[in-house]
Order: C-alpha cells, then sequence, then structure tokens
C-alpha cells in the first residue's frame, strides 16, 4: 500500500480524474473529501461490504417457488383472504 | 379469487399477465459490479414479489419487492447525486425494490439499507445507500407478526 503525508487542505490526485483531499482533523477523526465523476462510485468500506455481503447471500440459483410464509408478510386485513401463490 | 385468476387462461396475450421489463444498472450491484442488464419478471400470483433476473443467466435472480407493502413507514432519503446520476426530478419518476434473503428455512429478511432504485422513464438503475440509511436494517424480518 502506498503511504503518503498529507496537511489539511492538500489533496491526492488518482488517475488524474479523482481528488482526495484532507479537509480537517477532528480529534481523531478525518474528513475526507472526494472528487469523481458521478460515475465512480465511492461507499464507506464496512457499508459496501456488509451490503454486497448481503447481495451474494439473497441471490437465488434456481427461483425457488414462493412459499406460504411469504404471504404472511403482506397479509391484508382479516376481513379479506390473503392472497394464495399459485404453483408455476 | 384475484382478478388475475379469473382472466389470465383466457387471455393468454399477456398485459396483466407475467410481465418483463429490462432494467439497466450501469454500475451493477454492490458485489456484482459486471452485471450491467437484468430483467424484472412480474407474476400476478406473486405480488408484490418480483423476481429480478440477471440477463445473460436466467438461472440467477434476486427476489425484491417494492417496500409500500413489506414496511410501509419505510423513506429511503435518495442523494442528490444518486437522483442526478437515475435522471430523476420528480419523485414519482423513481421506482424502489428491496432485495429478499429467503434463507433457506429460517424467516426471510428485507435490506433496506441497500436498496435497488430505478427512473421508471429511463429504465436506469442504481442499487443506492440512501442518506439515512444507518436508521434501516440491512436485514428486516420480513413477516411481520
Amino acid at each position: 500500500m502506498l503511504i503518503l503525508s498529507r496537511k489539511p487542505g492538500e489533496s491526492i490526485v488518482i488517475d488524474g480524474r479523482i481528488v482526495v483531499k484532507i479537509v480537517r482533523l477532528e480529534g481523531d477523526m478525518v474528513k475526507v473529501g472526494i472528487e469523481a465523476a458521478k460515475e465512480v462510485p465511492i461507499h464507506r468500506q464496512e457499508v459496501y461490504d456488509e451490503i454486497q455481503r448481503n447481495n451474494q447471500e439473497a441471490l437465488t440459483a434456481s427461483r425457488p417457488p414462493l412459499s406460504h410464509f411469504l404471504t404472511k408478510a403482506t397479509a391484508r386485513p382479516p376481513s379479506k383472504p390473503a392472497p394464495v401463490f399459485v404453483a408455476r | 379469487m384475484t382478478t388475475a385468476e379469473l382472466t389470465e387462461p383466457k387471455t393468454p396475450k399477456t398485459r396483466q399477465s407475467a410481465g418483463r421489463e429490462i432494467i439497466q444498472l450501469p454500475l451493477g450491484l454492490l458485489g456484482f459490479e459486471n452485471v450491467k442488464q437484468y430483467v424484472l419478471l412480474t407474476n400476478p400470483a406473486e405480488e408484490p414479489f418480483m423476481w429480478f433476473q440477471m440477463m445473460d443467466d436466467t438461472r440467477r435472480a434476486f427476489l425484491v419487492a417494492p417496500p409500500a407493502r413489506l414496511v410501509p413507514d419505510y423513506q429511503p432519503d435518495i442523494s442528490d447525486d444518486d437522483a442526478a446520476f437515475l435522471g430523476i426530478t420528480d419523485p414519482s419518476d423513481a421506482v424502489v425494490l428491496n432485495i429478499i434473503t429467503l434463507r433457506g428455512d429460517d424467516r426471510p429478511t428485507v435490506n433496506l439499507k441497500g436498496p435497488v432504485v430505478f427512473n421508471r422513464r429511463t429504465r436506469v438503475g442504481k442499487q443506492v445507500i440512501p442518506n439515512n440509511a444507518t436508521q434501516y436494517s440491512l436485514r428486516h424480518p420480513l413477516a411481520a407478526s
């Protein structure tokens, strides 16, 4: 990993198109500003990691039939019968 | 009996029956950045659930649903940058879908932290992290009891 020393107000340019600026220090926090094209996704790593892990878990390999418990999630008031899924 | 059950067998030329809509995700989903084209498969019998299927791999799909009936008070605050990326100028342009994880026999959960939002006019979408994502669960239990 490349490690550079920067002072608040100084920046780093990546690939000529992404600018990372150290905005200020607040105790043990560093405020970082990032300038990049809107096509460049930028995420906090822990958030990115947990969402991509959840996506991996959610992916199904064979669109399983929606079993009855899903109907409970959207059950309408008791006056109307809950929708029943029709088998494929 | 639902309307779909009554009409579907007699009107095979769709519209109210199964539907498919192509959605472009220029950035993919998180962890699936290289998959940029999906087909949203709808079936009245499975409403409000839909399948968000990879266009080039018809076996691989995510179960999704609009949050309205699952989590009625869900109000993701989409960032200005994401709205601009999607070309959303009016909230009515945005379609929000949340990804559901089936988890075998366990209770299914719905991801409220990273919804897929697409523009209903352009059918371009993105998995966004709303400004208020920290107040929502990544694994919100689906069945309210």
